[in-house]
């Protein structure tokens, strides 16, 4: 697959300005920007890194540059999800989309692990998120426990805002003493981590990053599939799937209802 | 749970139809339970999860949101936003284990008072029978 890859890359560089894929080297694995005539046997994509956040910055920077992108399924939802609120212009990127593999897949317990860009790699299928199964069998006081237990471990280093590819505000409301008390450690149960689960409804593409970059390990992505279900429930809508689909939460009722 | 727990209840109520229905009210001398303390706001549209969760914060043990009924707003779609935010702050709540209960979204016209009255008195019924909120959020 990695020799497919580069091979791709390779010819798709003769007409792009540079492609956005991860580089390891003897320093470790960090996010490049390959250029015609760079080593592309140093492109590789394990780690998973939120590539959508990348290209984010590239586009800040000239925003008339031609690139392409290495992107697993997350990343192209990712990218979707920023091109409908204008935070990366689509036009100008080439997708170069890849599979997961089955135990990547099973490992970010991922619903959909392939872009539709597809170029390199093969479909495998997508895996249900066995916790969200788990967390609903729990009675209410269970849960606030659970819960209670978990963000009590918080150490507000705002990891999870930080990766997340879908979080670009200039200014949080996290930082903002009006709506999330600051100074206080860990942040008091549970203002701080519902505003951030609040604010990734119909924006979550499910790419587990924020789990991943907790190093206190809370459980994030169950709490955000449960809201990517209920988003799909509620407006029928699944973040990353079509640039067309209107965020349902900054629209009317007319353009996006409410189901049943 | 102590049986002199008076609910706090704060109700966000928009300017153009449930703040008037609030007013229709008291003009027509309705009764209802005192635990509602007002705060009126320009549109249901305002009240963001931010604005609701800082009420709870603040020590409120149950928060009532109060618009135009869908299709007379004011502002033609700013209770559109309040209708779908709602629903999903109320499934987090549920999510994280504090009862969505604590969160009403409702209706109410300015010509309304009985339906501010009966809704008022309900949701303080609910809100006394949950407790106090503190045992639930910090």
């Amino acid at each position: 697959m990695m020799e497919e890859l580069r091979k791709v890359v390779n010819e798709l560089l003769n007409e792009l300005d540079g492609v956005v894929a991860l580089r390891g080297s003897s320093e470790g694995v960090a996010p490049h920007l390959f250029r015609s005539g760079n080593d592309l046997s140093e492109l590789v994509i394990v780690p998973k890194y939120p590539m959508a956040s990348v290209l984010d910055l590239l586009q800040d920077a000239d925003s008339d540059v031609r690139l392409g992108v290495v992107a697993r399924g997350c990343d192209e939802r990712a990218l979707i999800e920023l091109a409908k609120r204008q935070q990366v212009n689509l036009d100008n990127v080439r997708i170069i989309g890849i599979a997961c593999s089955a135990e990547e897949a099973e490992e970010c317990r991922c619903a959909l692990p392939y872009p539709q860009n597809l170029m390199v790699g093969e479909k495998v299928q997508g895996v249900e998120d066995r916790l969200i199964a788990e967390h609903e069998a729990l009675a209410r006081q269970e849960r606030l426990e659970f819960w209670k237990r978990q963000f009590a471990k918080c150490l507000k280093c705002y990891g999870c805002r930080n990766i997340c590819p879908e979080c670009f505000c200039e200014e949080c409301v996290l930082e903002d003493e009006l709506w999330a008390q600051t100074g206080v450690l860990p942040p008091p149960f549970p203002t701080f981590h519902i505003l951030r689960a609040m604010h990734t409804v119909g924006k979550c593409v499910g790419c587990g990053e924020c789990e991943r970059t907790c190093p206190a390990g809370i459980p994030l992505t169950i709490l955000y599939s449960l809201l990517r279900r209920d988003a799909k429930e509620l407006f029928g809508y699944e973040a990353g799937a079509s640039i067309e689909d209107r965020p349902p939460l900054v629209v009317t009722l007319d353009e996006v209802p409410i189901r049943g | 749970m102590t049986t002199d727990f008076e609910p706090r209840i704060i109700g966000f109520l928009c300017n153009w139809c449930s703040y008037a229905g609030a007013d229709t009210a008291g003009i027509s001398r309705f009764k209802y339970q005192p635990n509602v303390r007002i705060v009126r706001v320009m549109c249901s549209g305002r009240v963001s999860p931010e604005l609701v969760l800082r009420a709870f914060r603040e020590g409120a043990d149950g928060v009532l949101v109060l618009g135009c009924h869908i299709g007379d707003c004011h502002y033609v779609s700013g209770n559109h936003r309040t209708a779908k935010r709602m629903p999903i702050l109320r499934r987090i709540l549920e999510y994280v284990g504090i009862e969505p209960e604590r969160l009403r979204l409702d209706w109410v016209s300015s010509a309304e008072a009985p339906k501010f009255q009966q809704v008022v008195n309900e949701f303080t019924k609910t809100i006394r029978e949950l407790g106090p909120a503190r045992q639930v959020i910090q």
